[in-house]
């Protein structure tokens, strides 16, 4: 059986993805992957299979298109890239993601009173 | 939320690209897989090394894929269908197990749809007319009245018709029989008079030719006539030709101007409109007391469509405020002072009529309520036995289950594929069971028309029927489906694997006899229901009405629609009887203005001087006989003498009066020679009417009601007002259909234009009871479907337990247990069950049947001996049932048995 990953993380590579398609332009999964693991410095360590579970996820929700096309050492690839609700929708989850992690950045601050 | 509808969209779309989604995603992992091999390569790994390390970083591809596959498209639709065909694959393999569930299904299912459909039709259903929500029915409540009446006179209804203000439209209409034959046998035809409102506010089109509007219903207006438009494709083979040409109605011309849209039956529910005219056209038939200016002929009823923006409750307190007024104006001057007193404080009010107005909804809703309810029990019995087959099932697939869930298949999914099996044999049961129900409600309303109503309903399949008839084939999938589904994927893995035999492992069998003693106990049940009616029906069919209903044949006769001067009817009438008594095989004939059970009643005030004074006795009971009468009927004469020929028009008046009617009004006293007189109808008294006989008492119109005070006056001393219709009593040990053409004949040697309807008294008193006999009848045949089906259940069950056992019975019969005390030892399981079942049975229907009191006659609905022997018939056959088995079980060869270990 597949365990069911946390909403959270789930929507945390959403937007991972999202924000990578954004600022690199059409990508393959593969290159998603890379670039994730790159920009991580190698902190984060996921299963490269999941970046398809998220792509699935933004393209049912009209974030992102695909198109096949050949990668740069000539093998056939999907290439996915950013549509325009979906840079809608990364500029308010962004937004949301400053916020939050605002907040619990805060929280773990508190000193204890007393 | 558009998100989400998108999101759904995709998915739904996914289902049909299912194979182009895979390939894909194949190749795409692929090259992925290829790229990131290509890198470890690169770092120094060999083309193998790199491949593995590729998939490890890759994450499960299968795992991964199938998340894909779920999330892609609708996952629950796909498995559903992939449920459904397996299910299907499994039926096929096992016929007779899917054809006995279906079976057992369609019955429940099908009894249930019929009953409903019938209360759709009677009860839910709208009439097919224009904005029929928009519609209410006036009625009107009489000071301490009771009930709510609604039939009005002409003059209220032309009074408020011209001073309501809140119905956009309004009309009304009367019903009637009409007679199309010119004489001789009748040949009736519903009809329907109407104020020229009537169509045009129904919004009801024209077939052919046009529908009667307000032109057509002014004062002295000629006949003209709309025919229904199955009338017109029975009687005209639907030619436009009929339009123009000329129908008579009790011998009155009338001119045919239209056909109405096929579809409108009229707003009467239950019966359907053959022929109607205008109300102003009632003049034609009626002769010298026309209703149209009766102030106390009630043969009018009123719909109107409420006005935009009035509530209902607005209407009807408009409706109630116009009442003084409309009814003022509409006083009867004949009345004596209470009665316009009364007359005056009537108020209308109105009610929705979106559903038509029906006379049989107050005869029948309770009974079809009832047998609703015995319907569902029916159905929840046949669950049990399909719950039962279930188990039965799931235990001879034990293995498979076990298998499927050793290979990773969850249990959830399993119930989930059970549930799915559950559901399509429901559906299948459902399909079937609307079949038997079209046929059923069929029959049904067959066995509700009598010769004086013929009953007619819309049992056209509507979404009502469709959705309760899904509706509780999901609630029976899920009541015989859902045990068996966790019973079965509830199991110790490794022992189901190791194939140890099912009674070994099996916990289901408790459950079991659980569900066969709740049979037993519904079904006692029904059982005790049907007892109750079967023996509140038979009690009625046995009383003693105080007539003789055996060989009486009636002849009604009218001689309104005649040439006949209203002098000449008595002397009529005596020449019909003249040549009936004629007739060879008629032993005697004898002629009165009412016959008993016909329906309705005439009955009046009606002083008696007795010894200590007058007393007045109100809805007394009136008939007119001749001579002969009460030894034709066999109703004893008790004292006194019988009319005679002396007692003719001009003679002192006479009257014979039956007993409950001596003892009331002369206590103590002999009432031969005293003077009675009746109320006429200005209030006074009218001529003295001396009794000069006592009969013994006999129901007048109704079996269940006690004997009613009756007096019998003398047909020759009517006036001619009173004696347009009479009947003939004829004994005869002849059949109606031998002298029917006998009595034609002689009563044409008379007069060729007199209308003549047939009846048997047998027939008419049968016609009364239709009710009852229709609840006898159903509940008696679903009592013993049921007791059918707990037996079944029972036996089921019985087997089962012997079969599991098998080994057990070889062994003891092997060390010489006798058959004897084999057969006691699954006899007791049969007792312990039937008496469980019982119990509870008893418990059940001691809290239940006190509903049916007002239904039953002559009995309590806690009637012991119906209990008994309710329970005396369960008994029997249960312990038949059980033995079987039993018997079985001492036959066990032991070799055999012990083999099979």
């Amino acid at each position: 059986m597949t365990e069911r990953k946390s909403e959270v993380f789930q929507g945390t590579l959403d937007l991972m993805v999202l924000k990578t398609l954004e600022a690199m332009g059409p990508l393959h999964g593969y290159g998603i992957a890379r670039r994730i693991e790159q920009l991580s410095e190698q902190l984060l360590r996921l299963n490269e299979g999941t970046v398809y579970a998220s792509l699935l996820r933004l393209a049912q929700k009209g974030w992102i298109r695909s198109a096949w096309g050949t990668s740069e050492n000539n093998r056939k690839a999907r290439f996915y890239s950013i549509s325009a609700a979906g840079c809608r929708q990364l500029a308010r989850e962004a937004e949301n993601w400053e916020r939050f992690s605002g907040v619990v950045g805060r929280i773990l601050q508190m000193q204890s009173e007393g | 939320m558009l998100t989400a509808i998108r999101v759904l969209a995709s998915r739904f779309l996914g289902l049909f690209r299912r194979e182009h989604f895979d390939h894909a995603m194949d190749e795409e992992f692929q090259s992925h897989l290829e790229m990131l091999a290509d890198r470890f390569v690169s770092q120094g790994m060999t083309r193998d090394e790199a491949l593995l390390a590729a998939k490890r970083q890759f994450g499960g591809v299968t795992q991964i894929q199938e998340e894909l596959r779920e999330r892609s498209s609708l996952a629950f639709i796909e498995s559903l269908w992939a449920d459904a065909r397996y299910a299907l694959r499994q039926m096929r393999k096992s016929p007779a197990f899917a054809a006995t569930a279906v079976l057992t299904l369609a019955l429940g299912i099908g009894a249930n749809t019929a009953i409903f459909t019938l209360i759709d039709a009677l009860m839910l259903r709208m009439v097919p007319v224009e904005q029929p929500q928009e519609l209410y029915q006036v009625q009107f409540r009489v000071p301490q009245g009771g009930q709510p009446r609604d039939s009005i006179t002409n003059a209220l209804w032309e009074n408020l018709r011209a001073r309501q203000d809140v119905f956009s439209q309004v009309a009304s209409w009367g019903q009637e029989q009409f007679n199309l034959a010119p004489g001789g046998a009748v040949q009736r035809a519903n009809g329907v008079w109407v104020s020229g409102e009537y169509f045009g506010m129904l919004g009801v089109a024209p077939e052919v030719g046009r529908l009667i509007t307000m032109a057509d219903d002014q004062p002295g207006c000629a006949g003209v006539a709309v025919l229904s438009y199955d009338f017109w494709q029975r009687h005209y083979g639907g030619a436009a030709a009929a339009v123009g040409s000329t129908l008579a109605l009790n011998g009155h011309p009338f001119t045919i101007i239209g056909v109405s849209a096929p579809g409108f039956y009229g707003l009467n529910v239950g019966g359907k409109f053959e022929v109607a005219a205008p109300n102003c056209s009632t003049r034609l038939l009626d002769g010298d007391r026309p209703r149209l200016a009766g102030r106390s002929y009630w043969w009018l009823r009123v719909v109107g469509r409420i006005k935009p923006g009035v509530t209902p409750q607005q209407l009807s307190a408009r409706l109630g405020a116009l009442s003084p007024q409309v009814w003022e104006a509409a006083l009867p001057q004949d009345w004596d002072k209470d009665g316009q007193n009364n007359f005056r404080h009537r108020r209308f009010f109105a009610v929705p009529a979106a559903t038509g107005l029906s006379d049989l909804r107050q005869d029948f809703g309770q009974p079809l309520a009832v047998l609703m309810a015995v319907v569902a029990v029916v159905l929840l019995i046949a669950c049990a036995n399909v719950a039962a087959l279930m188990l039965a099932r799931a235990t001879a697939q034990q293995r498979e289950i076990a298998v499927r869930m050793a290979l990773g298949a969850s249990r959830l999914r399993l119930i989930r594929y059970l549930l799915t099996h559950a559901m399509l044999l429901s559906a299948a049961g459902a399909v079937a069971g609307l079949v038997i129900a079209r046929w059923g409600t069929t029959m049904l309303v067959a066995t509700l028309t009598t010769r004086n109503r013929t009953v007619f309903l819309n049992l056209s399949l509507d979404w009502r029927v469709l959705a309760f008839t899904s509706g509780i084939a999901l609630v029976t999938a899920l009541l015989f489906g859902i045990l068996p589904a966790f019973r079965s994927t509830q199991l110790p893995l490794t022992a189901a694997m190791h194939g140890a035999t099912a009674g070994r492992t099996d916990r289901t069998s408790p459950l079991r006899r659980w569900i066969a003693a709740a049979q037993i106990a519904l079904s006692l049940v029904l059982l005790i229901t049907a007892g109750l009616f079967l023996r509140s029906f038979t009690k009625l069919v046995q009383l003693d009405p105080g007539f003789d209903r055996h060989n009486v044949l009636l002849v009604n006769a009218s001689l309104r629609s005649t040439n006949l001067k209203s002098d000449q009817y008595i002397a009529t009438f005596d020449a019909i009887q003249e040549r009936l008594r004629a007739l060879p095989g008629v032993a005697a004939v004898s002629r009165s203005r009412m016959t008993p059970l016909q329906g309705g009643q005439w009955s009046n005030l009606v002083f008696a001087d007795s010894d200590a004074g007058v007393k007045a006795h109100d809805d007394t009971f009136l008939n007119a006989v001749t001579l002969g009468y009460f030894a034709i009927l066999r109703t004893p004469l008790l004292s006194g003498r019988d009319f005679s020929a002396q007692d003719r028009a001009g003679a002192q008046q006479v009257a014979i009066v039956n007993q409950t009617f001596a003892q009331q009004s002369f206590p103590g006293q002999d009432p031969i020679g005293h003077i009675l007189r009746i109320s006429q109808s200005d209030g006074t008294k009218g001529p003295p009417i001396q009794v000069i006989g006592v009969v013994a008492d006999a129901k007048y119109n109704d079996l269940r009601e006690p004997m009613k005070p009756t007096v019998y006056l003398s047909v020759a001393q009517l006036t001619a007002q009173q004696s347009t219709n009479n009947s003939f009593e004829l004994r005869s040990t002849l059949p109606l259909a031998t002298m029917r053409g006998a009595i034609e004949a002689a009563v044409a040697s008379v007069s060729r234009e007199v209308p003549l309807e047939f009846y048997t008294l047998a027939e008419q008193v049968d016609d009364t009871l239709v009710q009852e006999r229709l609840l006898a009848m159903l509940s008696g045949f679903f009592g013993a479907v049921a007791l059918l089906l707990a037996m079944i259940g029972l036996y089921g069950v019985l087997s089962y337990l012997v079969t599991q056992r098998q080994t057990e019975f070889g062994i003891r019969i092997a060390l010489g247990a006798q058959p004897s005390s084999i057969l006691r030892l699954v006899m007791s399981d049969t007792f312990a069950m039937l008496t469980g079942g019982i119990i509870v049975g008893v418990v059940l229907s001691l809290a239940t049947v006190q509903l049916l009191q007002k239904m039953l006659f002559g009995l309590s609905p806690h009637d012991a001996t119906t209990m008994l022997i309710a329970i005396g018939v369960l008994a029997v056959v249960g312990l038949l049932a059980g033995f079987l088995p039993a018997h079985r079980a001492t036959r066990v060869d032991p070799m055999v048995a012990l083999r099979y270990e």
